[in-house]
């Protein structure tokens, strides 16, 4: 109970001082602000597709035949896609577009069973000697499903990619067929002009988004991407004043004379983090709002932000925790507030470009891809897209939350050890 | 009169990381309670570890103190510590930094506010109350870091070199205070390395270097016991080479420290000793200013003890 109370007086001094800072309070709250709303103008249009992306794709060949193995070779032959084949037994429909949606692959090609047969019956039948549809084959129809927190330009490519290669396959049959006819007794004077110009061997195939049956989601946006990247970015900047309150506390004596005092170490630690969080939870509103309503009003995008309010709160308040962590674990290990103001911002921008904040991660090499996924922004973003963009839910940010959580904790224990081992050691 | 002690300390070592030196070494000590006891020493002579042991912020290398026979981390409540820096919150105003340090003790309600009332008036910041500390005066802030230590009425109140830096009315000011609270029965430990506040408020006095206790009693007794055959004298001209060798040759010196100046010796015949000085005074027609014998004050003492090397 008195424990209880030493944290309410401790929060209480800690709102106080933060309240009575407005300079920093400036900078917590309008920067972040002002830095989403130019950016998400800023880039709206020129969002555009970059050079050297490679995208991610996996191929399930169920036809393995030539409409199998062509399309393969179209897109193993091309340097935007790092293939990937699907092997027997193959992963049923929902299990696929899984894979598209958690953004495991960019791309999944779905080619169907008997592909090339019925591609090259249809094509008999398009193409006939005496110019009669003989059968109804129907068209092959190949599914391309995508990672919906792609770019449309970049949808729009490998789609347009997709069907080129697919009409060059049916361009291939359709000449063999001729070819074939040509070579019967009765000669080819009877081909059907009409067929031949629109012999849809292969269905057209559509926006993997209309595909994957997510008819009125997102699309992604620059405000979509800006606005969850820069509340990490000011959630983690928090470091910088908290770790120098912490410091200053200790370069003033006022964490000394705490210290001598009976009050527990997770008192002086909790009377930080609550005020902190409150300010986390308070930027986090305060930009999603900015994307919501004040963007549009601008000219810009509206930022759409789901259906899971309680899966945003989850993910804002981990990565908040995971925010306050790192700071209190820079405050334990800096002599300093120049040491611990220097040493935040620069790891934090490291960690922040290496996360995808400032360039995003699909246009990185795969070895910084790999990198990308020890940094928390990384983490946080992939939360926030899955919730904005993706439709996602609780359960689906369960592991960036996670991820979050267990680095916060992490940090914890370590400033904690730190703290104490000064405090014994010194 | 024997009181019980308060604080005792057996065989305390320190030894900071990184350090060859230990800053405390073997030192054992007993305070009695309602003692005012001052702990004096040269800058870096261990005082500010040793107070930092007592009150529980750092662990000991070895050895152990006990504050009414408990481990100084079980018994922080007992105790009031009044660091050398300005240990409180300059963007609160006095009255909210007392609140503060004062629920952080554990106090609430109507004592919370009695307490707060009373450290006010100690400290005379009734006008001040409701001001931010960072527009204070030096003095004004000096004065709140002493009641801060006084929120919970602490039965031991410890001050670390309290009355650095001010001016003279608000070390007065503070002297006044601290005679104040241990007339009503508050031990006092008051390190320091300003000679005559420790003469003027101690009772009883520790001086300590290199960790190490050097002399230790009441200031009267510390005294009397190195009082004996001390000459000092002051002059109007420059002590000549020849003359300094002269007063260093003197039979019967214990020790002696000659400044260009002034000079003390301490002699075990003092009577022949005096003679002596003056007669090789007036020898080298060195003019006198002044010339006591055998009351050594408690600077003399520290110095003899401590010697007169810099220390930082």
């Amino acid at each position: 109970m008195i424990a209880l109370r030493q944290l309410l007086a401790a929060i209480g001094k800690e709102t106080r001082l933060i309240l009575r800072d407005w300079h920093a309070l400036a900078i917590l709250f309008v920067m972040p602000v002002v830095f989403v709303t130019i950016l998400s103008l800023a880039l709206r249009d020129v969002f555009t597709e970059r050079a050297g992306v490679r995208f991610d794709m996996l191929i399930v060949n169920q036809d393995g035949q030539l409409v199998g193995k062509k399309l393969i070779d179209a897109f193993e032959g091309d340097k935007h896609f790092r293939v990937k084949l699907a092997t027997p037994p193959y992963p049923d429909d929902a299990a696929l577009a899984e894979l598209a949606n958690s953004g495991r692959y960019k791309f999944v090609l779905i080619i169907p069973p008997k592909a090339t047969e019925q591609a090259s019956r249809r094509a008999s039948e398009q193409v006939s000697a005496d110019g009669q549809t003989r059968g109804k084959t129907a068209s092959v129809r190949a599914t391309l499903l995508a990672d919906p927190t792609l770019r449309a330009d970049n949808r729009s490519m490998v789609l347009a990619f997709t069907n080129g290669a697919l009409h060059a396959i049916e361009s291939q049959l359709i000449a063999e067929r001729i070819a074939a006819l040509a070579r019967t007794p009765f000669g080819s004077s009877t081909v059907s002009a009409p067929k031949l110009a629109a012999p849809q061997l292969f269905a057209e195939v559509g926006d993997p988004l209309e595909t994957a049956g997510r008819h009125g989601a997102p699309v992604p946006t620059s405000v979509q991407q800006n606005a969850p990247a820069w509340t990490l970015l000011a959630m983690f900047f928090l470091a910088i004043p908290l770790s120098v309150t912490f410091i200053r506390e200790r370069a003033q004596g006022s964490l000394l004379r705490l210290q001598s005092m009976p009050v527990p170490d997770w008192v002086l630690f909790g009377g930080k983090i609550v005020p902190y969080l409150i300010i986390n939870q308070i930027q986090l509103v305060l930009i999603l709002a900015v994307g919501v309503w004040g963007l549009p009003l601008l000219g810009g995008d509206r930022l759409t932000l789901g259906h899971a309010p309680a899966a945003i709160a989850l993910l804002g308040l981990s990565a908040s925790l995971a925010a306050i962590g790192f700071a209190l674990l820079i405050a334990t290990l800096a002599r300093t507030p120049e040491q611990a103001s220097t040493f935040s911002a620069t790891t934090i921008l490291i960690l922040a470009a290496l996360g995808g904040i400032m360039v995003p991660k699909l246009v990185m090499p795969p070895f910084m891809q790999h990198l990308a996924g020890f940094s928390p922004f990384s983490w946080g973003l992939d939360g926030f897209l899955d919730l904005f963009i993706r439709g996602g839910g609780v359960r689906d940010i369960l592991p960036e939350a996670g991820q979050l959580l267990a680095f916060a904790i992490a940090c914890f224990a370590v400033a904690l050890m730190r703290f104490h081992f000064r405090l014994r050691h010194n | 009169m024997t009181s019980a002690p308060i604080v005792e300390i057996a065989n305390l070592s320190k030894t900071y990381r990184g350090s060859e030196r230990p800053a405390l070494d073997d030192l054992s000590l007993r305070i009695d309670a309602g003692r005012f006891f001052g702990l004096l020493g040269p800058n870096g002579a261990g005082k500010s570890t040793l107070i930092s042991i007592l009150c529980g912020l750092f662990a000991p290398t070895r050895g152990q103190v006990h504050v009414r026979g408990k481990d100084t981390r079980e018994v922080k409540s007992m105790l009031g510590l009044v660091p050398q820096d300005l240990a409180l919150y300059p963007m609160l105003t006095a009255r909210e930094n007392l609140e503060f340090f004062g629920r952080m003790q554990g106090l609430t309600g109507a004592r919370l506010r009695e307490r707060v009332a009373a450290c006010l008036a100690i400290a005379r910041l009734e006008e001040f109350a409701d001001r931010r500390a960072e527009t204070f005066s030096g003095g004004l802030k000096r004065r709140l870091n002493l009641v801060i230590g006084l929120i919970h009425e602490p039965r031991l109140l410890v001050l670390d070199e309290p009355t650095v830096g001010i001016d003279p009315q608000s070390r007065h000011f503070i002297h006044e205070s601290l005679r104040g609270l241990h007339a009503a029965g508050m031990t006092i430990i008051y390190s320091t390395h300003y000679m005559e506040e420790a003469e003027q408020l101690c009772d009883d006095i520790a001086i300590i270097d290199h960790g190490r206790i050097l002399a230790r009693g009441s200031v009267l007794a510390l005294l009397r016991s190195h009082r004996h055959g001390a000459i000092e004298a002051h002059v109007e001209a420059d002590l000549p080479a020849a003359l300094v060798e002269a007063l260093q040759q003197l039979p019967h010196l214990r020790a002696s420290r000659i400044e260009t100046r002034s000079f003390l010796l301490e002699s075990d015949r003092p009577e022949a000793t005096l003679a002596a000085v003056i007669d090789a005074l007036q020898r080298h027609r060195i003019p006198l200013a002044s010339l006591s014998l055998g009351a050594m004050n408690l600077e003399h003492l520290f110095l003899s003890l401590t010697g007169t090397q810099l220390r930082d």
